[in-house]
């Protein structure tokens, strides 16, 4: 859905309130960056964006749902976003 | 994907052994999504309507607007589909989900399922449903009108949803005197 981030840069897609909250759907970060710095650098970008919306969602990169808990050393501390990744901020979902 | 017969270009859909799943902006069509299950071998078809109501908890809907990470909710729904389909023994399962802003009183969201007998569809299209209703990746925003505004709707706790933090008038939005 969105088109490929420039090279050296990851997608990041904001969708329901995180889009709202940044009034952007989609964004291109600089990549590599640890997944345990994300919330960090969203944050850094939108003052508050961490309290109100991404501490109630969930995180896929590449279509595939990631652990964002803190304190895993084995599992989130080890993954980086890498150039060309698609990551998603995903709030609860309300189909139906 | 697979073919898109009566299917619009923006549409989005996957298919795979008794199972169809689909996003689409258009109106959903009964007939074809109760075609998709139909089989000699079902005794019953189950359809279930999911339809926009004008309000929430009393307060005035003037509009819904569904939008969806379209490649994660059609792997999602594809999932549910599979499982519901081997745990119920079904012939037949399809899920259709609406996007785009749906009109009040229409339908959003339309499953089919088929079985050889009806207890078995009964069961497997509320499970379907509920199973949609928690994992999907669509999310859907009432707008109020007037002021107010529109929500983030949020099924996990079907209370209030995330009020949309609008940009203008918001807290960085400071106009220099």
């Amino acid at each position: 859905m969105a088109s490929k981030p420039p090279t050296g840069h990851f997608n990041v897609l904001y969708f329901a309130s995180a889009g709202s909250y940044t009034s952007k759907q989609v964004e291109a970060l600089p990549a590599p960056l640890p997944l345990k710095d994300l919330f960090g650098a969203l944050e850094s970008r939108y003052q508050g964006f961490r309290a109100s919306v991404l501490d109630n969602s969930l995180v896929t990169l590449n279509l595939t749902y990631v652990d964002m808990l803190e304190g895993d050393e084995d599992e989130s501390s080890a993954v980086i976003i890498q150039d060309g990744d698609e990551v998603a901020i995903i709030p609860p979902v309300s189909s139906g | 994907m697979g073919p898109s017969s009566q299917l619009q270009a923006a549409d989005h859909q996957e298919e795979d052994d008794g199972c169809f799943v689909a996003l689409t902006e258009a109106h959903l069509d009964i007939p074809a999504i109760m075609d998709r299950v139909r089989s000699p071998e079902a005794g019953a078809i189950v359809l279930f309507a999911g339809t926009t109501r004008d309000n929430f908890g009393g307060k005035p809907v003037k509009e819904l607007q569904y939008s969806a990470y379209n490649p994660l909710a059609l792997r999602t729904m594809l999932v549910i589909a599979r499982e519901v389909r081997a745990k119920h023994g079904l012939k037949g399962i399809a899920m259709v989900h609406r996007l785009g802003v749906v009109p009040i009183g229409e339908e959003s969201i339309l499953i089919a399922v088929s079985a050889a007998h009806r207890q078995a569809a009964w069961r497997a299209g509320e499970e379907a449903l509920e199973e949609c209703k928690a994992r999907v990746e669509v999310w859907k925003r009432e707008e109020f009108g007037g002021d107010e505004g529109g929500v983030w709707r949020a099924n996990r706790d079907g209370a209030v949803g995330q009020k949309v933090a609008e940009p203008e008038g918001g807290d960085g939005a400071k106009v220099d005197q």
